[in-house]
């Protein structure tokens, strides 16, 4: 869930300010060029390595590994023109790669430059470094410290860091938060939210809100037992309803039919919508708010203030709730907005948690779902045995869920994993490299943005056998049925790896598996219309009216 | 080499699959299906000495260059903050949430099938553990009772693996 998509493409991104330090710095452009330095490998870093360690030559530089890699400057890549530099490359129209291609761009430099690309000359920001070969990708996960730094998001970092400073002050949550403000509210909150503990607390709530979802999914059909055109808007709905019982403890009604236009549940919607679809503008084909406030801006800090008083709210009343609650009675595994109240004495930590959980676990659970199930719809052969399984597993369609039933639910495992490699739904992942290292044997200097792009390197003959085929086995174990093959661990990694891991993750995984689970039990899924092509518009999903035939079986 | 580790975590799976099936019925035991609240705080309890003679379990730790270090550690310890406590290199980078593999520990062959089987998360995350064997575990997963006591933990060459110039990462 708190993985890069295009952002990391993005030809406007910041370095991501560190909040304390870098606060006063990021008002203009001015300014923002100041703070990135050329360095003497002749790249721009970024403005926070600036202040660490500028004294002593780094260790690495006495090692044989790095005194016979090659220089950074021999990386190959497209050469920047002079002034312009690489950025007008990413505009739209004018350059050569527009924004809608990104994923294809990835591609495309891997085949024209080979297993490493440098994307340089980007005005005002870090060189963009492509590692499309797993064990260097691997390396890089693996000598990551302990504050990993992950570009993300510059609009979320304006709004928290300089809009809303009021309230936000020092806890700038996780989402594009970096070193130690970053692993200490991490810390606060990963425990609970990565917990199996607290996972398995929300399997029965969440298998409520996803028959909820069914049903209406029943009552939308026509009288081809199709489902409409905007389709996609209810799964929206649903993650919206699952991210609000888990990150606010509370139902937001956002499954109710008719739902008046002024409404709370319908408002939190349109804000949903409204953010899923702005945003990528806002970060890609219009960044000028960096430098004024554009309307689009304008509304985008409205739509955001709307989100904050939401979180507010619920999370008062999780407060309230504990305080008048005799603790005697309760009962069982306390909630997670109850463990971080709890544990950190503090609504305001599980006010910004929430706030980060619903920002990034809407669009990203729900267009991955968008991906499963036209890949469901559109493979029969495939639907048809994770049907079976859940069958053998389910023999009365009416037996609720438990943990043990998910744990053997192998086939319907697989087919997410394939789907994650195959159709990534973020289409990579990214660190700011914090020390000089060797990639590939080039000499890469600290403050460059190594990119990771699993979705190629998840469809790479080199990592993965038969690549090509789409085939859930290859993710089973031999006695479950897989098939032996090549599966390199670091090549197709939708979460992350590591101390920055996907927060969401856990989560993701359970809504993904209690939705195909519920609706393959019961449910034959069809997809009778023109193939759709998957798109880049924020996340990486099939684009087009979902109108799929649902029939129960 | 990966492929290599490929077909070792194979061999792993294969391992634990057979011990489960000998050693467990098909279906759940209560005692799995009820989890109670592991605590798994920033490692205070570690820190705390046991209280009577019956909580105490003697284990010990061997280091990538066989130094072995005897720890009295408590029922309940979790293996990943009582190394903490008493020094060892064990890095554990995300506080036991599951999400790396720095704590990556080879159990003594004849007290693996005394562990609480390993959750299907920790064995996604164990196979991206570099030097991986049949009886590698995550530390930050092993909470000790008394039937592991004279247990012995062997730390990997690394859990990183790319550390050139013998620096230590710290634990935090």
């Amino acid at each position: 869930m708190n993985n890069l998509s295009l952002k990391a493409w993005r030809s406007t991104v910041s370095c991501g300010p560190n909040l304390r330090q870098c606060v006063p710095r990021i008002s203009g452009a001015g300014s923002r060029r100041a703070q990135c330095r050329e360095s003497s490998t002749g790249v721009a870093t970024c403005p926070h390595l600036a202040d660490s360690e500028e004294a002593s030559a780094p260790r690495i530089h006495s090692t044989s590994e790095w005194q016979n890699a090659l220089p950074y400057n021999q990386i190959p890549g497209p050469k920047p023109i002079p002034i312009l530099g690489n950025t007008w490359r990413l505009m739209p129209i004018i350059g050569q790669y527009t924004i809608s291609d990104v994923a294809k761009i990835s591609s495309l430099l891997h085949d024209r430059y080979g297993r490493i690309v440098r994307f340089g000359g980007l005005i005002g920001r870090p060189d963009l470094l492509f590692i499309y070969d797993a064990d260097e990708i691997e390396k890089c996960y693996r000598s990551e410290g302990p504050t990993p730094f992950r570009p993300s998001m510059p609009s979320l970092v304006k709004y928290k860091s300089v809009v809303r400073k009021d309230f936000f002050g020092d806890l700038g949550g996780v989402v594009g938060v970096h070193g130690e403000p970053w692993r200490e509210f991490r810390s606060r909150v990963q425990k609970p939210v990565l917990q199996l503990s607290t996972i398995r607390r929300y399997l029965q709530p969440l298998e409520v809100i996803t028959e909820d979802f069914l049903v209406r999914c029943e009552n939308l059909l026509d009288e081809n037992q199709e489902l409409p055109e905007d389709f996609d808007n209810e799964i929206h709905k649903w993650s919206l309803e699952c991210i609000g019982r888990v990150a606010l403890d509370t139902r937001l009604g956002c499954l109710e039919s008719n739902l008046k236009p002024d409404s709370e549940p319908q408002q939190i919607i349109d804000a949903a919508k409204y953010a899923l679809r702005n945003v990528a503008t806002l970060e890609l084909k219009a960044p000028y708010w960096r430098y004024f406030p554009t309307p689009l801006w304008t509304r985008y800090v409205k739509n955001m203030n709307f989100f904050v008083g939401v979180c507010m709210k619920y999370i008062q009343s999780a407060t309230e709730r504990l305080k008048t609650q005799d603790p005697s009675l309760r009962a069982g595994e306390p909630s997670l907005v109850e463990k971080v109240i709890l544990s950190q004495k503090d609504e305001k930590i599980a006010t910004i948690m929430a706030l980060d959980l619903i920002l990034v676990g809407i669009d990203t659970i729900s267009m991955a779902v968008c991906s499963m199930l036209y890949q469901l719809a559109t493979r029969p052969v495939d639907q048809q045995k994770v049907h079976e399984e859940l069958k053998r597993l389910l023999p009365d369609p009416n037996t609720p869920l438990t943990i043990p039933l998910l744990d053997q639910m192998h086939h319907l495992k697989g087919f997410i994993k394939e789907v994650f490699r195959m159709y990534s739904t973020v289409i990579g992942n990214g660190r700011t490299l914090m020390e000089d290292s060797v990639i590939c044997g080039y000499q890469v200097p600290k403050g460059v943005q190594a990119v990771f792009p699993t979705i190629v390197t998840g469809n790479m003959e080199e990592y993965v056998t038969d690549a090509a085929t789409f085939r859930p086995e290859r993710w089973l174990k031999p006695q479950h049925g897989g098939t032996p093959g090549k599966l390199h661990p670091f090549a197709s990694l939708p979460y992350g790896y590591g101390a920055r891991m996907c927060l969401g993750r856990r989560f993701a995984d359970l809504e993904m598996q209690i939705l195909l689970a519920k609706l393959l039990r019961n449910y034959k899924l069809e997809y009778n219309h023109k193939p759709l092509d998957y798109a880049v518009t924020f996340m990486y999903a099939p684009d087009g009216p979902l109108r799929f035939k649902m029939t129960r079986v | 080499m990966f492929c290599l580790l490929l077909r070792r975590s194979a061999v792993h799976n294969s391992c634990k699959l057979i011990s489960k099936q000998i050693a467990k019925p098909a279906f759940y035991t209560p005692h799995n299906a009820l989890h109670t609240t592991i605590p798994r705080r920033h490692g205070e309890f570690e820190w705390q000495d046991p209280k009577s003679t019956d909580e105490i379990v003697n284990i010990t730790y061997v280091d990538k260059d066989g130094k072995r270090t005897k720890v009295q550690g408590k029922v309940g310890d979790n293996v990943l903050y009582l190394a903490h406590r008493h020094g060892i290199e064990m890095e554990g980078a995300c506080e036991a949430s599951l999400a790396c593999t720095t704590c990556h520990v080879y159990v003594q062959h004849d007290y693996l099938q005394k562990l609480k089987e390993a959750e299907e998360q920790e064995d996604d995350l164990l196979d991206m553990a570099p030097f991986l064997r049949e009886n590698s575990r995550l530390g930050c997963q092993i909470l000790l009772d008394k039937s592991m006591e004279g247990m012995e933990l062997e730390l990997p060459k690394a859990t990183r693996n790319f550390y050139v110039d013998g620096h230590k990462p710290k634990p935090h």
